[in-house]
């Protein structure tokens, strides 16, 4: 199993080195973005940034090194990213209400189902192919 | 000048909570301690108390949600990472994810309808279960708010992840791919984490199932948006 993330090798980059991957990353998928605004493609230009990337990297065309930092950076803050979207909240206050009660009671159901019948379905398709 | 200031305000408020978060989150590790549901919280608050407004809010924060561009360009490398873990076990992964996403799909539909719900709050539930970049993404092509998605994907994931270990008790799930499944489709960024905790492998099959429902996700409500 290979590592998601080389905690060792991430340290010993420096901070600007990483900051000018993560703009390199931001540039690319500014570019991807205003290209699929041009060609009014139904995909997100990110979308389309992530596939690009990805086969520059299969390809070898580019060297994994030169964006690894700076991706594990934004990916590792992601969370930070929507909290300023999620704060919409203040302007919904049609959501503190009974509405809200049955929008969390969805939200529950549902993420149960999800997570129980994948697991089930991924576990017998496990067994089915091990056995 | 005013606005610069308010945004580097809002901006220097939101940067400190979600720094202490985390330390937070390093001593307690549970679900309530998530930096995303304390930054959350926190800021929310602090508009309340300040008879802020979310446009003044934005002013200083909207770098970040342009970030999510970024972000979702930089999930090339756990794909191009993992990418003979995808070759040997394509078929299963597929599977995982085409099922979780017909349940969310199912579900979400089948209980909003019976709430009836407006069309606007239908589309948001939607894609919740998958990354919120790009549900967001979704959201916005098949007529939801990206905003109302933000905040109901961030539940889902909270949810998922607080309950996913008790989950796991009572399933007859024996391998870690199926454990990884059940926290990458089902809680997402906070599932992967959790995932994480438990085994390497279960964290690795989570984010890749993570990431293929959010790509499949969004090529979906493309190619609904286009019809």
């Amino acid at each position: 199993m290979i590592e998601t993330v080389s905690a060792a090798t991430h340290q010993s980059v420096s901070i600007q080195q990483r900051g000018i991957q993560v703009i390199a990353l931001a540039l690319f998928c500014w570019l991807a973005q205003q290209f699929t605004a041009k060609l009014n493609w139904p995909i997100p230009g990110s979308l389309v940034g992530l596939l690009l990337l990805w086969f520059l990297l299969n390809r070898r065309m580019l060297p994994a090194t030169w964006v690894e930092h700076g991706a594990n950076d934004l990916l590792q803050h992601l969370m930070l990213f929507f909290v300023p979207a999620m704060l919409a909240l203040v302007n919904r206050p049609d959501l503190f209400s009974m509405l809200g009660v049955k929008l969390l009671i969805v939200v529950f159901i549902s993420t149960l189902a999800v997570m129980c019948g994948t697991a089930c379905v991924v576990e017998i398709g496990f067994r089915l192919r091990n056995d | 000048m005013i606005e610069i200031i308010q945004g580097s305000f809002w901006c220097a408020c939101t940067l400190t909570i979600y720094l202490s978060s985390q330390k937070l989150h390093r001593t307690y590790g549970r679900w309530w301690s998530s930096p995303m549901l304390v930054t959350w919280a926190g800021c929310g608050i602090l508009i309340l108390a300040l008879h802020a407004n979310y446009r003044e809010y934005l002013l200083g924060t909207n770098w970040m949600i342009w970030l999510l561009g970024p972000a979702t360009v930089a999930f090339a490398i756990p794909i191009y990472r993992q990418q003979a873990l995808i070759q040997k076990h394509w078929l299963l992964l597929c599977i995982g994810v085409a099922v979780g996403s017909l349940l969310a799909f199912a579900t979400c539909w089948g209980l909003a309808a019976f709430f009836h719900f407006s069309p606007e709050i239908r589309a948001s539930l939607l894609p919740r279960s998958v990354t919120t970049p790009l549900a967001m993404e979704a959201s916005s092509r098949i007529g939801g708010v990206p905003e109302l998605t933000a905040i109901f994907t961030a539940i889902t994931g909270l949810f998922g992840a607080a309950i996913g270990e008790s989950l796991l008790c009572f399933l007859p799930i024996r391998s870690s791919f199926a454990r990884g499944a059940l926290f990458g489709m089902g809680a997402h960024g906070a599932g992967v984490a959790k995932a994480r905790e438990i085994g390497q492998e279960e964290g690795v099959v989570a984010s890749l199932i993570m990431i293929l429902a959010g790509l499949l996700n969004v090529l979906l409500a493309g190619l609904i948006s286009s019809l």
